[in-house]
C-alpha cells in the first residue's frame, strides 16, 4: 500500500565513494544528477510530426474546423450556460462527428499507409525550414513496418495500397472507430479524474465534470489516435510532453493549457452565470484547442519540442 | 507496480566494496580516508587530522555567517512589518471604566431617584428592532423620473416609517443614520451599544472572546434592573453573554444566509405576545433583531422581488407592533447598516453606511426645532446623524446613565419637546453628554498618555461651552435666543471630539505605511539575488556581506538616534533608529552585492520548474488584490499542487532510467492523490458559504470532533511511522536509530496523541464514567509526555545521534568492481566495508527533525488536522522522491522549496484554520496546560495555527540533501577550503531556505501592498487586513523556525556524517 518501492538486491557496486566532487564527470557516476530531468526526451524512435494531408480540401478544411469548432462553441454558448449539462450531453455526437471529420478529411491515419502517397512523402521532406524535425525524417523507412505491427494490422494495410480518396476510406474508418473508442473508455475517464484531482467537485457535479472531460477527450484524443494508433513510442512521448509540435499534439496541449487556465475566472465572485463550474473550463479548452491546432502547424513551432531545462544547463552548475 | 521497481537501487542501496590497507586500524573513518586517497602519496595521520579539524571548524564557522545572515532578514521583516502596521492597523485603547447612576458628570445637576439617573426619563420600556441592513432609501417614498416599470423593487415597500413620520410628527421621526465602518454586524452592535468608535484592534484584555468588556447600554440597563430580552440574531448573546432573560429569550443562528424567514418569523412569533398587555410586566427593553432583509440582499440583492416581499413584512410588523404598543414604551426601528448594490456590506461605500433610524411613541414628545426639519430628508445626506448617537439618546429617554465611552451626541428630535421649543431640555441633555464626553476624553488622555494631544483642541470648546453656559442671565433660562447658541456651543464641543476620535482611530499614516512597504520591498530585492543570483556560492559571499551589514546597520543606529536627539525628527528614539539601521544595512548590503556584478547572475530561471515556481509565487501574489482569490485560496494552493504534481509525472516520463520513470510517476500521482484527499479537511469561511462545506468540525456550527474523527489519530499511529519507513527502506536507510526513533518512539507518541484526544472526546461526550479532573489531568499529562518526547527528548536525540547506516566489514571478498578500482591494494588483505543507507546518508539523518516536529504538531491538531498532517508529511516525503528522480536535487532548483512552501500554505487551511481573526484555535494553548502560562501558552497557539508552515519549513534543507551523494574533499587538490563540499551543501541548504523565505516574503509584500493599497476597499476588515495579519505572522515564523532548526539542523546532521565518513 505506501511504499516506495524498496529495492530487492543490494546490486550496483556504489564507486562513489571515492568521488571527488566538482568535475561533472563525477557527476555522471554520482546517480541523481546524471539523470538531468531536462533535456529532450530520450526515446527517439518514434513518428515525425504529423503534417496535414496536402489536399486541396485537407488544407483548407484544417483551417476552417477549428474556426468551426469554435464557431459552433460560441454560438451554443448562452444554452450552455443556460442548462449546462443537456447542452454538453447535445453537443458531444456533432464534436465527435466533426473530429472524426476532421481527422479523416485532413490527417494521415494511424498505419501509415496513406503517409507514403507521393504527395504526402514529398510534403513530408519539405526543406520547409523545419531544421529540428529533419532529424526525425530519417528515420521514415523503418517506420511502416513498425506501424504496422502497432495498430493497423488489419483494415490498415489494405488500405495503404491505393492512398486514393476511395481506397482511403477503409483505412480510415479503422482508426477513427478506434479514435472514438479509446476516446470514450480511456481519456474521458483519465481527464475526469484529472478535473477532480485539479479541485472538481468530488461528490458533486459528477455529471458536468464527465461530460466536461468527454469533450476535452474528444478534443485531444480523436485525433492523436487517429494519427498515432497505438503506437507505444508516440503514446509515451505523449505522456511526458514530448511530441514534436504539430497540429495533432498542438491541439492537445493547446486543449490541456487552455482548460487550465480556463479554471483562472470561476472564484471570481462576480456572480455571472458562466461561472458555473464547467463552462469556463470548457471554454478554455475550446479556445485553446483551436489556438493549438492553427498554432502548432507555423513554421515558428512545428517540429519543436517542449522542453523543461535547457540543455546542457546542468552541466555548467552554477559553482564549483 | 512497485516491486518491478528493482533497478531503483542503483541509488538506494549502496553496499560499498572498499579495500581497506590492513594497516589502518579502525573500521570507521580513519581507514575510509586512507584508502580513499589511492593515488596521493601518504600524508600522515596528524596531518590528515589537523586538516579535517581545519575543515569542521571552518563548516562551522561559515554556517554560523549564515545563520548571521537569516537573522538580518528577519529583522528587515519585522521592521517592515512593523512600521506597516503601526500606520495600518489603528488600534483604540478599550477604558474598563463604567458610568454610575450614582456619579454625575456634573457637579451641579440633580435628578430624582425615581425619575432616572442622570436626566429625567421619558420611557419606562422600549422596544427595539434592528432590521439588519435596512438602507434608508428603503423607507423614503421614490418617485421616478421614468415609468413604474423599471424602479428597482426595493423602494416603496416599507412605507409606514415616512408616513408616521410626516403624519404625526410629535409621535415619530425618521432620520438618516450614518454607520462607521467596518459596517458588519458585530462592528455595528458593537458601536450602536457603546456609542463609540469601532477600530480593528479593539485593544482590551479580551482580546480572544467577542464579549464586549466597554461599558454599554445593555450593561446599564441591566444595572439599573431592567429585564432584558433578546430575540433574533445570536450575535447578541456572544456580545453580551448572561444579560438577558433566560426564559424569553430566543436567539436565532444567524449564519444561514440562505434562510431569509427562519429568524424573522421567529422573532415575530415570540415578539407580538409580549406586548400584550398580560406580559407588560415581564420585561422592560426588548432588542430584536431581524435578518431577513440583509439575507435578501445577500442572496438576491436588493432589486429583487424576494427584497420587496420581505420589506413589505416587515412594514406589516411595524404596524402591528405600532398596535400594541402601550404610553409608556418607545418604539424604535433601526437598519444597523445599509447595502451595496449587490446587497452586500462590510465596508464604507454610501450605499453600505447608509441606515434607517426611526423612533416612535405615543406619548408624543418628538419635535422638530424648524418647519423645514418636519419631513425626513429626501436624500440620506442630509441631516444625517451618527449611529453614536443612539445610545446617548436611549440612555437620557429611559433614565440611565450614558455608558462611558460614549461619543455619539442625544438626538435633537428627541428632546426638543411636541412644539420643538424645549431648548432648557435640549441644553440640559447636551450639557450632560458633552460632560461625560469630557470625563472620557481626560480618562482616554491619561491612561494613553500625551501621544495624542489632538484631543486638547477640543477641550477649549468644551471651556467656551460651559463658559456660555454660566454666563447665562438666570432669567434667560427659558429663552430661545439665548439658550440656542449655548447648545449649538456644546453640540459642536460634541461633533469636534467625534471628528478627533474619528481621525485618531481611523485615519492611516501614509508614511509610515510606506516606510514599512520600502523596507520590505528592498528585501525581497536583496533576498531574490541572495538566494537566486549569486554565482559564487552564498559561502563565499557571506563575510563581506556581513561585515557590510554589520557597518551598515551600526552607522543607521546610531544616525538615527542622533536624528533624534538633535531634534530634526520627532519620533520616538528606538523606532527612528530602527528604522535607520534597516535603511543603512539594506544599502551597505546592496553595494557589498551589487558592486561586484561578476559574482552575480540574472536571477531568471532557466528551466520550466524554475518559471513554475515564479508563476505560483507571483500568480498568488497578484490575485491576492482580488478579495476572491484570497477568499478561495485554499483550492488555488490545491490547483497549483496538482499542477506540479501532473507535470511532475510528466516530467518523469521523461527519464532516461526505467527506475526513474516509474518510480517518478508513481510518486507524482501518489502526491496528487494525497493533496486531493487532504483538500477533503475543509473549514469554510463565511464568505466561502454557500459554495463551501465544513468538514473539519463535526458540524459547520459546532467546533468540536465527530465521534468518528477519532479515528484517524489511531490510524496515524499504525500507519504513518510505516509510510515514513517504508521511504526510508526504499533506499536501505531504516538502520541505526531509525528504527528505534521511527518505528518505537514516534509510532508511541502517535498512540499517546490517539489516547489523548480518545479522553478529550470523553469528556465532551461523557462516555467514560471517570470525573472531569481526572480527565482533564490525565489528558494533559499525556499532552505534556508527548511534547518532551517530541522536543526536549527528540532534539537532544537529534543532536548526538548518528547517520541512519549500518557498516559491515568483512574479510576477504573478492568484488570485481573494487578490484577494478584499487588495483594496487588487490594483493594486500582485503577488508570490505559494507555500507547500507549510504544513498542519503544526509537526508535520512536530517528528516528525523522532521519526524519530531511532525509528533509535536501533530498533537497540537484536532483529529482532522492530524489527518492532514500525517498526509502532510507523507507528501513530503513524495515530493523529496519526485525531485530526486528528476534531478532537481542536486541542481538547486528552485521549485523543491517553493513547492514545500505551497504545501505549508495548503496544509494551513486543511488543519481547520482560514485567514481569519476567528479561525484561531485558541483553545490549543490549553491541549498540554491547564492555564495560560506564558510564554508557553503564546507558542502552542502558534504551533496550532502555523504548524503545516513550520513543518514544511523544517523539511526545506531535505530539498538539497535527500539522497545527496556523499561527497568527500580531497587534500591533495583543496588547497582552499572553499571546495569543501560540506560547504557546498551548506550554500545549497542556505539557497534553499532563502527561497522558501523568498516565497512567504513575497506573498507578504503582496498582501500588505494590497491592504494598504485597498485600505478604503469595502472588504478591507473581512479579507484584506486578516490576509495581511497572516501573512506578516507566517514570515516572521518561518523565518524564525528556520534559524533556529532548519538550518541550525543542517549543521548537526553533517557533522554527524562527518564523523563517520571524514570531510
Amino acid at each position: 500500500m505506501v511504499s516506495s518501492p524498496a529495492s530487492p538486491t543490494a546490486t550496483g557496486a556504489m564507486s562513489a565513494i571515492h568521488v571527488n566532487n566538482n568535475s561533472s564527470s563525477s557527476s555522471s557516476s554520482s546517480s541523481s544528477s546524471s539523470n538531468s530531468g531536462g533535456g529532450p526526451p530520450p526515446i527517439l524512435k518514434s513518428s515525425p510530426p504529423v503534417r496535414i494531408l496536402p489536399s486541396q480540401l485537407a488544407r483548407i478544411y484544417s483551417f476552417a474546423h477549428p474556426a468551426a469548432v469554435l464557431l459552433g462553441f460560441a454560438v451554443r454558448f448562452p444554452q450552455l450556460v443556460n442548462d449546462p449539462v443537456s447542452e454538453m450531453l447535445n453537443a458531444l455526437p456533432f464534436l465527435a462527428a466533426s473530429q472524426v471529420v476532421f481527422a479523416i478529411i485532413c490527417l494521415p491515419p494511424a498505419g501509415g499507409s496513406l503517409d507514403n502517397t507521393p504527395g504526402s512523402s514529398s510534403s513530408g521532406a519539405t526543406p520547409s525550414g523545419t531544421s529540428s524535425s529533419s532529424s526525425n525524417i530519417i528515420l521514415r523507412p523503418g517506420r511502416p513496418a513498425r506501424r504496422k505491427g502497432g495498430s493497423g494490422g488489419s483494415g490498415g494495410a489494405g488500405a495503404g495500397v491505393g492512398g486514393g480518396v476511395l481506397g482511403g476510406l477503409g483505412g480510415k474508418v479503422i482508426p477513427s472507430l478506434l479514435a472514438l473508442i479509446l476516446t470514450a473508455l480511456l481519456a474521458t475517464p483519465v481527464l475526469a479524474i484529472l478535473l477532480v484531482l485539479f479541485g472538481a467537485p468530488f461528490t458533486t457535479h459528477h455529471a458536468q465534470t464527465a461530460l466536461c472531460a468527454a469533450h476535452m477527450a474528444l478534443l485531444t484524443a480523436v485525433p492523436l489516435v487517429y494519427v498515432h494508433g497505438v503506437d507505444g513510442a508516440v503514446w509515451r512521448e505523449v505522456w511526458g510532453a514530448g511530441r514534436p509540435a504539430d497540429a495533432v499534439w498542438g491541439a492537445a496541449l493547446g486543449t490541456c493549457v487552455g482548460a487550465w487556465l480556463g479554471a483562472v475566472p470561476i472564484p471570481l465572485d462576480w456572480d455571472r452565470p458562466w461561472q458555473a463550474f464547467p463552462i469556463t473550463i470548457l471554454a478554455g479548452a475550446y479556445l485553446g484547442f483551436a489556438a493549438g491546432t492553427l498554432l502548432g502547424r507555423t513554421k515558428w513551432v512545428y517540429g519543436k519540442r517542449l522542453r523543461f531545462a535547457e540543455e546542457g544547463e546542468l552541466a555548467d552548475k552554477k559553482r564549483e | 507496480m512497485l516491486s518491478s521497481t528493482d533497478a531503483g537501487s542503483r541509488r538506494e542501496s549502496h553496499h560499498t566494496e572498499i579495500a581497506a590497507t590492513a594497516s589502518t586500524s579502525s573500521p570507521g573513518r580513519a581507514s575510509d580516508r586512507t584508502d580513499r586517497k589511492t593515488t596521493v602519496p601518504k600524508v600522515s595521520n596528524n596531518n590528515a587530522q589537523n586538516f579535517l579539524n581545519g575543515l569542521e571548524g571552518d563548516f562551522k564557522l561559515k554556517h554560523l555567517g549564515l545563520l548571521g545572515v537569516l537573522v538580518w532578514f528577519l529583522f528587515l521583516h519585522v521592521v517592515g512589518i512593523f512600521f506597516f502596521t503601526k500606520g495600518f492597523l489603528l488600534t483604540r485603547m478599550v477604558l474598563e471604566n463604567k458610568s454610575s447612576c450614582d456619579v454625575l458628570p456634573l457637579a451641579d445637576t440633580s435628578v430624582k431617584k425615581s425619575d432616572g439617573c442622570w436626566h429625567k426619563k421619558s420611557f419606562d420600556k422600549a422596544v427595539v428592532l434592528i432590521i439588519d441592513a435596512l438602507r434608508y432609501d428603503f423607507t423614503v417614498p421614490f418617485t421616478s423620473d421614468v415609468d413604474a416599470e423599471s424602479d428597482p423593487l426595493f423602494y416603496n415597500n416599507i412605507p409606514v416609517l415616512y408616513e408616521t413620520a410626516v403624519n404625526t410628527p410629535e409621535n415619530a421621526f425618521l432620520l438618516p443614520f450614518i454607520a462607521d465602518p467596518p459596517t458588519t454586524t458585530l462592528q455595528r452592535l458593537k458601536g450602536l451599544t457603546t456609542g463609540t468608535l469601532p477600530t480593528f484592534v479593539d485593544a482590551g484584555s479580551n482580546f480572544a472572546g467577542t464579549a464586549i468588556d466597554e461599558d454599554n447600554i445593555v450593561a446599564q440597563l441591566r444595572a439599573a434592573g431592567k429585564t432584558l430580552v433578546q430575540l433574533g440574531d445570536d450575535t447578541w448573546q456572544s456580545l453580551f453573554p448572561d444579560y438577558f432573560d433566560a426564559n424569553l429569550t430566543r436567539p436565532y443562528d444567524s449564519f444561514n444566509v440562505w434562510d431569509l424567514h427562519t429568524v424573522d418569523n421567529g422573532v415575530t412569533e415570540h415578539l407580538l405576545p409580549l406586548l400584550h398587555p398580560a406580559n407588560a410586566t415581564k420585561w422592560d427593553v426588548v432588542f430584536g433583531h431581524y435578518l431577513g432583509v440583509d439575507h435578501a440582499g445577500h442572496r438576491y440583492g436588493p432589486n429583487h422581488p424576494a427584497m420587496a416581499t420581505k420589506l413589505q413584512q416587515m412594514d406589516k410588523l411595524i404596524r402591528d407592533v405600532m398596535a400594541k404598543l402601550d404610553d409608556k414604551t418607545l418604539l424604535v426601528v433601526m437598519g444597523d447598516h445599509g447595502m451595496d448594490q449587490k446587497g452586500d456590506h462590510g465596508g464604507e461605500s454610501d450605499d453600505e453606511v447608509n441606515a434607517a433610524l426611526w423612533m416612535y411613541s405615543k406619548k408624543g414628545i418628538f419635535g422638530r426645532t424648524s418647519e423645514e426639519n418636519v419631513k425626513p430628508p429626501a436624500q440620506a445626506s442630509n441631516r444625517f446623524i451618527p449611529q453614536v448617537d443612539l445610545v446617548p439618546t436611549l440612555s437620557l429617554l429611559l433614565g440611565i446613565p450614558i455608558p462611558f465611552n460614549n461619543l455619539g451626541s442625544p438626538i435633537e428630535e428627541a428632546f426638543a419637546g411636541p412644539n420643538g421649543n424645549n431648548w432648557k431640555n435640549l441644553v440640559t441633555v447636551n450639557r450632560l453628554t458633552s460632560a461625560q464626553i469630557k470625563r472620557y476624553q481626560q480618562e482616554y488622555a491619561s491612561v494613553r498618555g500625551a501621544e495624542e494631544g489632538n484631543s486638547l483642541q477640543s477641550i477649549e470648546l468644551w471651556n467656551a461651552a460651559e463658559n456660555d453656559w454660566q454666563n447665562i442671565p438666570w432669567v434667560g433660562k427659558s429663552n430661545p435666543s439665548t439658550l440656542r447658541p449655548v447648545y449649538d456651543s456644546y453640540r459642536h464641543y460634541q461633533r469636534n471630539t467625534l471628528q478627533v476620535c474619528r481621525s485618531l482611530w481611523a485615519k492611516f499614516d501614509e508614511w509610515s505605511m510606506a516606510q514599512g512597504i520600502a523596507i520590505l520591498l528592498a528585501a525581497i530585492v536583496l533576498l531574490v539575488f541572495y538566494a537566486r543570483g549569486i554565482r559564487t556560492g552564498q559561502t563565499v559571499l557571506n563575510n563581506a556581506l556581513l561585515t557590510s551589514v554589520g557597518a551598515g546597520t551600526g552607522v543607521g543606529a546610531i544616525s538615527g538616534a542622533l536624528l533624534v536627539l538633535i531634534g530634526v525628527v520627532a519620533s520616538p528614539l528606538i523606532e527612528e533608529s530602527v528604522l535607520f539601521a534597516a535603511t543603512g544595512g539594506i544599502l551597505s548590503a546592496s553595494w557589498s552585492l551589487f558592486s561586484r556584478p561578476k559574482q552575480l547572475t540574472v536571477p531568471l530561471p532557466k528551466t520550466l520548474w524554475g518559471w513554475l515556481a515564479i508563476v505560483f509565487t507571483v500568480a498568488q501574489s497578484v490575485g491576492f488584490a482580488s478579495n476572491s482569490y484570497t477568499i478561495w485560496e485554499d483550492e488555488i494552493l490545491l490547483f497549483f499542487l496538482s499542477t506540479f504534481g501532473v507535470l511532475a509525472g510528466v516530467s518523469s516520463m521523461r527519464q532516461k532510467l526505467t527506475a526513474d520513470r516509474v518510480l517518478g510517476v508513481y510518486h507524482s500521482i501518489l502526491f496528487v492523490i494525497l493533496g486531493r484527499v487532504a483538500s477533503m479537511s475543509r473549514l469554510c469561511r463565511e464568505e466561502q458559504m454557500p459554495f463551501c462545506r465544513s468538514t473539519y468540525y463535526s458540524s459547520a456550527t459546532s467546533s468540536t470532533s465527530a465521534p468518528w474523527q477519532l479515528i484517524i489519530p489511531l490510524i496515524l499511529a499504525f500507519v504513518l511511522p510505516t509510510v515514513v519507513k517504508s521511504f526510508y527502506a526504499g533506499s536501505k536507510s531504516y538502520q541505526g536509530a531509525a528504527p528505534l526513533w521511527i518505528g518505537s518512539a514516534f509510532r508511541l507518541g502517535l498512540f499517546l496523541v490517539a489516547v489523548f484526544w480518545v479522553l478529550e472526546g470523553a469528556d465532551d461526550g461523557e462516555w467514560l464514567p471517570m470525573s472531569k479532573e481526572t480527565l482533564k489531568s490525565s489528558r494533559v499529562f499525556l499532552a505534556q509526555l508527548v511534547l518532551a518526547l517530541a522536543f526536549v527528548a527528540g532534539t537532544t536525540a537529534f543532536i548526538y545521534t548518528k547517520p541512519c547506516i549500518s557498516i559491515n566489514v568483512s574479510q576477504g571478498n573478492n568484488d570485481p568492481e573494487a578490484k577494478g578500482k584499487t588495483p594496487s591494494f588487490s594483493s594486500a588483505g582485503r577488508t570490505t566495508v559494507t555500507i547500507l543507507g549510504f544513498g542519503n546518508v544526509y537526508g535520512t539523518r536530517y528528516f528525523l527533525l522532521v519526524v519530531n516536529f511532525c509528533l509535536g504538531i501533530i498533537l497540537m491538531q484536532k483529529p482532522m488536522g492530524q489527518g492532514a498532517m500525517g498526509l502532510l508529511l507523507w507528501q513530503i516525503l513524495s515530493l523529496l522522491e519526485i525531485l530526486d528522480t528528476n534531478g532537481l536535487v542536486t541542481s538547486n532548483s528552485s521549485i523543491g522549496p517553493i513547492i514545500l512552501a505551497v504545501l505549508g500554505s495548503f496544509y494551513y487551511f486543511k488543519t481547520g484554520h482560514q485567514a481569519t481573526l476567528s479561525s484561531i484555535q485558541w483553545e490549543s494553548a490549553f491541549i498540554p496546560l491547564s492555564s495560560v502560562q506564558y510564554p508557553w501558552s503564546p507558542i502552542l497557539v502558534v504551533l496550532n495555527t502555523f504548524g503545516p508552515q513550520i513543518l514544511t519549513a523544517v523539511a526545506v534543507p531535505l530539498t538539497v540533501l535527500w539522497k545527496r551523494p556523499l561527497q568527500l574533499s580531497e587534500e591533495a587538490t583543496s588547497t582552499s577550503k572553499a571546495s569543501n563540499p560540506a560547504i557546498r551543501i551548506l550554500s545549497d541548504a542556505i539557497q534553499a531556505a532563502s527561497t522558501y523565505i523568498l516565497y512567504f516574503a513575497t506573498i507578504n509584500v503582496a498582501t500588505t501592498m494590497w491592504a494598504g493599497h485597498l485600505r478604503r476597499h469595502l472588504m478591507l476588515y473581512r479579507i484584506f487586513s486578516p490576509r495581511f495579519m497572516m501573512g506578516a505572522a507566517v514570515l516572521s515564523v518561518v523565518d524564525i523556525v528556520l534559524i533556529l532548526f532548519s538550518v541550525a539542523g543542517v549543521r548537526w546532521s553533517i557533522l554527524s556524517v562527518g564523523d563517520i565518513f571524514g570531510w
